[in-house]
């Protein structure tokens, strides 16, 4: 089997007061920020990972190549899910700030159109943008079926067809699909026995998990000899528009955190009335 | 300054023997001239003195010789090094901090902690590639996991680390054969226990001159003697044991199961998880090729490279702390807002602050001079020093600054505490 797992990589949560606004509002700027893997993504790869391995026995069964669309320097990203246990990665020259869901979108297709892999598994989201659009309009491009916000897959035919079970607010979903597919992925993906390959003993538990897996010291040190294809859109034919566009961007007034007590449902009232002002 | 510094010492020294030369008490005895002479050569011998001084300070220059002049001075890890670390903070948060409690309590390493180490192949980066490992051993790169895996909690990453100390230990010092056969079982899927026992249970004992006594019997040697703060004491597959054969320290390999060998735990005040305790050696006999290394094993090398790591371990258990305080200073409120407002508890987090960031350079200057194949052994003393009084001196400021909190369960604090002091009687437990 395999698989496509795109990646992004996004202003490290650890860091994210120093995310700033530029002077003329036009861009969040991202200079001397620390970076890491979306963690939708690393989730996405977790599950890409369970699906081309025995799990029990610790080895390889399938492909997993990576893709990324960022600057050059976005290649330590993709060295970080090499190191985890992906195969290759494919690294696609773009400045973040000129791009929007649907060239992403776009750029994955021409992607996929390239390489034919049984399967895209990406994370829903990303947790900078939170657009939640690309897999759904990469589907669409394709023509593929969707399976988005999986919290579990199974398939016992190498990932021809899969039994998804989805995770949406009014419940859960279980459709089965057949590939290739694009998959979406929720953080419930993670659950010791939420992915089933028909080769992994069907037994096996993965350990229970904040994230995806740790990388070896010796995963990390081959991932230096792991190849990244770096390519460019209009090299692999593909010329996206833009169609969205930011118009301003301002930070989120300050919140003064104070806390009044008050004594009586009346004086909250009359509070809410004469000081918060939002009656 | 300096040349004020030799002529003062000159000057006191002269005036001394000029007063003697000239008073009334030697020329009564008829010594004048005897005492005028030696006035003479004392004033003689003084500029000797701060000639050969001038010329040490000349020497001695503080400035580090360049080893790669067209890069830039840069502290700033390799990217492997880097991508190791970012894992490893991943490891020590959501791993070792929640699992500390457990192992200080049991007094053993959680399974699941070792079973992440193995996943991990902390051991297997040292490896050569030969034999199927990373085959990069640098104590530069052991240095920084050890304050990573530190900063988690200091009694679980020895728990850890205390294999790789064996490993490195063959990598540096065994002989190929030695390399080639103890080597890969520690590349397996699963944790391989094994500790290095190279303290002594008698107090003021000195590392480098144990008192355990290997001799010659045979082919082979016969080990007696007590070893005590053994990692891994339960369960250790073997220990390296150093011992004093003829005029030397050496180092054997010890089956925990061969007669003669008891191994008990025996736990201390801190690191508690890393399964402490002590091996007792009757008349263990162990074969020619259970010493380690050839003619041109280093025991100080081994020694320093132990100080090394262990003091990298207690920096990040510091750093721990600083980053515990901080937060508990600035959140905890007393006289109407934040006791860090206060000064004395300012001055106390900017102090520790200030004395980590002294370790953590010392100790990477050792480990990167170490890793660069240049001689490390005052930078490691300077390292171990600091180390060792600081490292006890953040412990109790941090519990000090949690005031009556510090002293509970319920804050990680006293654990770190009591960590902490190891680093200061410790040697020899994980080498770099």
């Amino acid at each position: 089997m395999k698989i496509l797992v795109p990646i992004k990589r996004v202003a490290d949560p650890d860091n994210a007061n120093k995310v700033k606004v530029s002077g003329d509002g036009t861009q969040v700027t991202s200079e001397g920020l620390e970076w890491k893997m979306n963690p939708f993504d690393e989730w996405s790869l977790e599950a890409a990972l369970r699906l081309t391995e025995d799990g029990a026995k610790k080895t390889r069964t399938g492909e997993v190549v990576l893709v990324t669309i960022g600057p050059k320097d976005a290649a330590q990203t993709v060295r970080t899910g090499l190191s985890m246990g992906a195969e290759r990665g494919i690294l696609v020259e773009a400045n973040d700030q000129e791009l929007d869901s649907n060239m992403v979108a776009q750029i994955l297709k021409a992607i996929v159109d390239k390489e034919k892999p049984d399967l895209v598994v990406m994370g829903k989201q990303t947790v900078d943008g939170d657009s939640n659009v690309a897999g759904t309009v990469l589907a669409e491009l394709l023509g593929w079926p969707l399976a988005n916000y999986a919290m579990s897959l199974a398939t016992d035919d190498d990932g021809k067809t899969l039994t998804v079970k989805r995770e949406l607010d009014t419940g859960v979903s279980t459709i089965k699909v057949t590939g290739p597919a694009v998959i979406t992925t929720s953080d419930r993906i993670l659950k010791p026995e939420s992915v089933k390959n028909g080769v992994t003993p069907a037994d096996f538990k993965y350990p229970e998990a904040e994230g995806g897996r740790y990388a070896s010291l010796k995963g990390i040190m081959a991932a230096k000899k792991k190849p990244i294809d770096e390519v460019t859109a209009a090299s692999l034919g593909a010329t996206p528009q833009k169609t969205l566009s930011y118009l301003k961007f301002e930070l989120p007034a300050a919140r003064s955190g104070q806390t009044t007590f008050v004594e009586s449902v009346e004086e909250l009232v009359q509070k809410l009335k004469s000081d918060a002002k939002v009656l | 300054m300096r040349d004020k510094v030799i002529r003062q010492a000159m000057d006191t020294g002269l005036r001394t023997l000029t007063r003697v030369a000239t008073s009334e008490w030697v020329e009564e005895r008829g010594l004048r001239e005897p005492a005028q002479r030696l006035v003479q050569a004392g004033a003689r011998t003084g500029v000797v003195a701060a000639g050969k001084l001038v010329e040490a300070v000349k020497k001695r220059s503080p400035a580090p010789k360049a080893r790669a002049p067209q890069t830039p001075f840069d502290l700033s890890p390799t990217e492997d090094q880097q991508m190791i670390l970012d894992m490893l903070k991943r490891v020590s948060n959501d791993l070792l901090l929640p699992m500390a409690e457990e192992g200080d309590e049991s007094c053993l390493p959680p399974e699941d902690v070792l079973a992440v180490g193995a996943d991990l192949g902390l051991a297997t980066a040292a490896i050569p590639e030969a034999l199927g490992g990373g085959g990069d051993r640098s104590p530069m790169t052991t240095a920084l996991v050890a304050e990573a895996l530190g900063r988690g909690d200091m009694g679980l990453a020895l728990a850890l680390l205390a294999p790789v100390g064996v490993v490195n230990t063959i990598v540096d010092q065994g002989t190929e054969e030695q390399r080639n056969t103890w080597l890969p079982p520690f590349n397996a899927e699963t944790f391989t226990p094994a500790a290095l026992a190279l303290m002594e249970s008698a107090p003021l004992s000195n590392p480098a001159l144990p008192l355990t006594r290997a001799r010659k019997k045979g082919s082979g040697y016969v080990l007696k003697g007590q070893k005590s703060a053994v990692p891994l004491i339960s369960t250790a597959r073997f220990f390296l044991v150093a011992a004093k054969l003829d005029d030397t320290t050496r180092l054997f390999r010890v089956e925990r199961d061969a007669a003669g060998v008891t191994a008990e735990a025996a736990p201390l005040m801190g690191l508690r998880s890393a399964d402490m305790g002590n091996l007792s050696l009757h008349e263990v006999s162990v074969e020619a090729g259970a010493l380690l290394g050839g003619d041109k094993y280093d025991h100080a090398r081994v020694l320093d490279l132990c100080r090394v790591a262990l003091c990298a371990l207690g920096v990040g258990q510091c750093q721990a702390v600083l980053d515990y305080v901080k937060e508990y200073v600035n959140d905890r409120e007393a006289f109407g807002e934040p006791i860090s407002h206060r000064q004395s508890v300012a001055f106390m987090v900017a102090d520790m602050a200030i004395e980590i960031e002294g370790m953590r350079l010392l100790t990477w200057r050792a480990a990167s001079r170490a890793a660069a194949g240049l001689d490390f052994a005052e930078q490691t003393y300077l390292a171990r020093l600091l180390c060792a009084e600081k490292a006890m001196k953040v412990g109790t400021d941090g519990v000090q600054l949690l005031g009556g909190h510090g002293y509970i369960k319920d804050h990680p604090v006293e654990r770190w505490y009591r960590h902490l002091r190891a680093v200061g009687v410790l040697e020899g437990a994980l080498s770099a």
